[in-house]
């Protein structure tokens, strides 16, 4: 890269709009700011809405029915995770995950595999697949309860193909995406067809493949939420969805919570293990 | 944020094999209806084709369309707009960035179907409620987009514009948007297609109103397999206009990309 | 002082700090280009010259000593100085023509004047027929072109130039030479240019300032009264390029 990029990223820490006449302070007391800005800036909103929360709660504003105290919802979300509420109901949404996602994903994972590798096997199978995949889970959910009602296999075909798509695209495009050389290398050194697959193949691919999973627990984790919202009778998403049906806000802003920090945790760890994973390809986003 | 698969290759003798298996299950189904299974579920083929334009029920598809992308029109809008004033804001100032990213970040964890039971409590089941969460769904990709490509306009070409002694102002709309261009046009495109997956799971959740998802969620009430296919053809389709004709749009506004992509 | 572009460098030095710790980067730069003059660089990768450049710029402001144009202290970018970057950092998003007129987009100068201006400086590069290009569609050479009417639109008293050929290959690199030194006499404005490559220097320069690096000090100006047009081949050219090679190894 040419030394005027470098040079020029390197000074990129100065948003240049802010800086065009920074007053020119003591270095030390510019950094304690700044730091005190990085920690202090990001919980103002957080403050501010949660004292108007509390402001409308104690001045009556809104309905406690329509919008019930924080206190309130923190009692309910405390309550619903000591009497197991939510353990229960979240264990039962998360064994719902990991089934779908077992089996759709491996699923996925082979046809991507096949689709790669084959380009025969790519011409018989991908429109179907695009049309499968063009067709969002909210789509399948009506046609599916048609076809097999709204017990348990409906969650799993729901989930499954939640975790298909992304990992089928994934899987084909980590094949694909194999630079021909890496092959010609392997050739050059004639390895075997079992080395081929552990030494190129398989680290080459590795990276898309989890990144696929990454994208495919997420989508499992929002079509798990609408599928049994509209259609269950437990879970973590029918708890909320009862809240609601209760006209008891608190019970769903606790749900609702649950579901973030769920979310949250999930798409974190899943993101750690896949910049581990990517270390060697500092290039690839 | 995820750029459209690279999965639309140019098509050759492939079709003939692609059309394999379809053409197989269409057989199949056709088959299957002539005999052994349970009639009204198994709707023959020619049937379903006919239903938006004979059926009595089926019919309520064209106004029910309409309907949907008003709403979805009038969510995008909203919501849009406001995902692109706070991206903009959020990739421009430093501030702006420290105060909304982190809570903008943890709200959207929560999974977006999650909102619902909330915003139904807030707003009843009727048309603002259905506006707010189509919104909802464009703000979130509009805002990270918009905040994506600003933040990612090479600080080389901010500095050429501080040696032309560009203003703020020219700055912005000469070097920043063009810039952010790219990542928000995805922003648009994304915010979208959200927007109508959300218009048809409001009205499929909430009811009331003409709709795609009112439709949809009739349809299997009362276990019309016919206008379940059609709706969730429609589904489908109008998400695929969306992205071939913003497709082009974004090609054309985007043409100083040269051809390499 | 009559014609304008007499830049002074006195004391100048850099120091960044790496992790926390100081590193000095230019060191006791005393240098004076006098208006109309073509001064050229050289030095080993790293000693500071586009550091140099970025100061004279404007784009950096902590520094110490002095650095003045026509007796002012400069304190940030301004249009009296154009620069051109080794990567020839034109807007992707803009023709030729755009590109070039962004140059003129902080000035009042009027629309009329504007579009002459910005024809004329494509013409001056040799870029006509090519104003609506993209710059994906133009090669490296004409791409540093671009780039050169840019950085003399507005009519600079100096402009900077970084290296702007070290990414061509050699016979476009020799063309372009030609072309500055055209440029130059045309237009009548004070070139200071950074480069790698010596016999550049040679052919190009009035001066030739050679730097030797950690920290960055100028070890010494060579003038070079070889008569224009210069042929490398000639004797006396290869003797001053040798000397030049020798300082650098030193
Ligand atoms: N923003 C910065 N922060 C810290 N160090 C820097 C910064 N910019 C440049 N340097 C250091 O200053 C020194 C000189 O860099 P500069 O880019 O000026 O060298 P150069 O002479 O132009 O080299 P080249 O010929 O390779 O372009 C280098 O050691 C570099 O690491
Ligand atoms: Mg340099």
């Amino acid at each position: 890269m040419p030394s005027d990029l470098i040079a020029a990223e390197r000074g990129a820490w100065r948003p240049m709009l802010t800086m065009r006449r920074a007053p020119r302070r003591p270095e030390r007391t510019a950094w304690l700011t700044e730091r005190a800005a990085a920690l202090l800036l990001p919980l103002v909103v957080p403050a501010v809405l949660l004292a108007l929360w509390q402001l409308s709660a104690t001045h009556g504003w809104v309905s406690v029915q329509v919008l019930p105290p924080p206190a309130l919802v923190a009692q309910t979300l405390f309550d619903l995770l000591w009497s197991g509420d939510i353990s229960g109901n979240l264990w039962i949404s998360l064994r719902r995950i990991l089934s779908g996602f077992l089996i759709g994903g491996l699923a996925g994972m082979a046809l991507g595999i096949a689709m790669g590798l084959s380009p025969r096997v790519e011409h018989y199978l991908s429109p179907l697949f695009r049309a499968v995949a063009q067709v969002p889970s909210l789509g399948w959910l009506p046609f599916l309860i048609l076809l097999v009602g709204i017990g348990e296999p409906l969650k799993f075909l729901i989930i499954a193909k939640a975790c298909f798509v992304p990992m089928a695209l994934n899987s084909f495009e980590g094949i694909r995406n194999i630079p021909p050389s890496f092959l010609e290398v392997a050739r050059v050194f004639r390895l075997s067809r079992r080395a081929l697959v552990l030494k190129v193949v398989l680290p080459a691919t590795l990276p898309p493949v989890f990144s696929g999973v990454r994208l495919a627990l997420s989508h499992a984790w929002i079509a798990l939420v609408i599928v049994e919202m509209l259609a269950s009778t437990e879970g973590i998403g029918y708890l909320t969805a009862w809240g609601r049906t209760l006209f008891q806000v608190d019970v769903v802003m606790a749900g609702m919570a649950v579901i973030g920090v769920v979310g949250l945790a999930m798409d974190a760890g899943l993101k750690r293990i896949e910049r581990r994973l990517r270390r060697w390809s500092p290039a690839r986003a | 944020m995820p750029a459209a698969p690279p999965f639309l290759h140019a098509p050759g003798p492939r079709i003939r094999r692609g059309a394999v298996l379809p053409a197989a299950l269409l057989l199949a189904w056709a088959a299957a209806h002539s005999g052994l299974v349970n009639g009204h579920l198994l709707v023959p083929v020619e049937k379903v084709a006919l239903v938006p334009f004979l059926d009595p029920q089926g019919i309520h598809l064209w106004p029910g369309l309409a309907a949907s992308l008003a709403r979805m029109a009038a969510g995008f809008t909203i919501g849009a707009a406001a995902g692109l004033l706070l991206g903009l804001s959020m990739g421009l100032s430093r501030t702006a960035d420290r105060l909304f990213g982190p809570t903008l970040h943890a709200v959207r964890q929560i999974a977006l179907y999650a909102w619902i039971p909330l915003l139904t409590a807030w707003f009843g089941n009727g048309e603002p409620a259905k506006v707010v969460f189509i919104a909802l769904s464009a703000f979130f990709p509009m805002v990270l987009n918009t905040q994506e490509g600003l933040r990612t306009v090479p600080a080389a070409y901010r500095e050429v514009a501080r040696v032309l002694t560009l203003s703020r102002w020219q700055l912005l709309r000469r070097v920043l948007l063009p810039g952010a261009m790219p990542s928000i046009a995805i922003g648009v495109q994304l915010a979208l297609i959200y927007a109508w997956l959300a218009t048809v799971g409001a009205e499929y959740a909430m009811g009331l109103g003409r709709g795609v998802g009112t439709l949809l969620s009739e349809g299997r009430e009362h276990f019309r397999m016919d206008i379940v296919i059609v709706g969730v053809l429609t589904l489908a389709l109008v998400g695929f206009a969306i992205n071939a004709a913003f497709g082009r749009i974004f090609a054309r506004a985007l043409r100083w990309r040269g051809p390499a992509r | 002082m009559t014609t304008p572009g007499s830049l002074d460098l006195r004391a100048v030095g850099k120091t960044y700090a790496v992790d926390g710790r100081p590193l000095t980067v230019l060191q006791d730069i005393d240098l004076r280009i006098e208006p109309g003059e073509f001064l050229a660089i050289v030095g080993a990768s790293g000693c500071g010259k586009s550091t140099l450049l970025r100061l004279i710029i404007g784009l950096d402001d902590g520094y110490d000593g002095d650095i003045l144009l026509d007796g002012h202290r400069i304190t940030g970018p301004g249009l009296e100085r154009g620069i051109v970057f080794q990567e020839h950092r034109l807007f992707p998003w803009l023709t030729v023509e755009e590109n070039v007129g962004i140059g003129l987009e902080a000035t009042s100068v009027p629309a009329a004047e504007k579009r002459r201006a910005i024809r004329e400086h494509i013409d001056l590069v040799g870029l006509s027929g090519f104003e609506k290009a993209y710059p994906y569609q133009l090669s490296g050479g004409m791409a540093q072109r671009a780039a050169i009417a840019r950085g003399l639109v507005n009519r600079p008293e100096i402009l900077l130039l970084d290296e702007p050929l070290g990414a061509l290959d050699s016979l476009t690199r020799v063309h372009l030479q030609d072309e500055l030194l055209r440029i130059w006499t045309q237009e009548n404005v004070t070139m200071l240019l950074v480069t790698h490559d010596v016999e550049e220097a040679v052919y190009l320069a009035d001066r030739v300032v050679v730097m030797e690096p950690r920290p960055g000090r100028i070890r010494r100006i060579l003038p070079i009264d070889l008569p224009r047009p210069r042929n490398r081949a000639a004797p006396a050219f290869a003797a001053v390029k040798e000397t030049i090679i020798q300082e650098l190894r030193r």
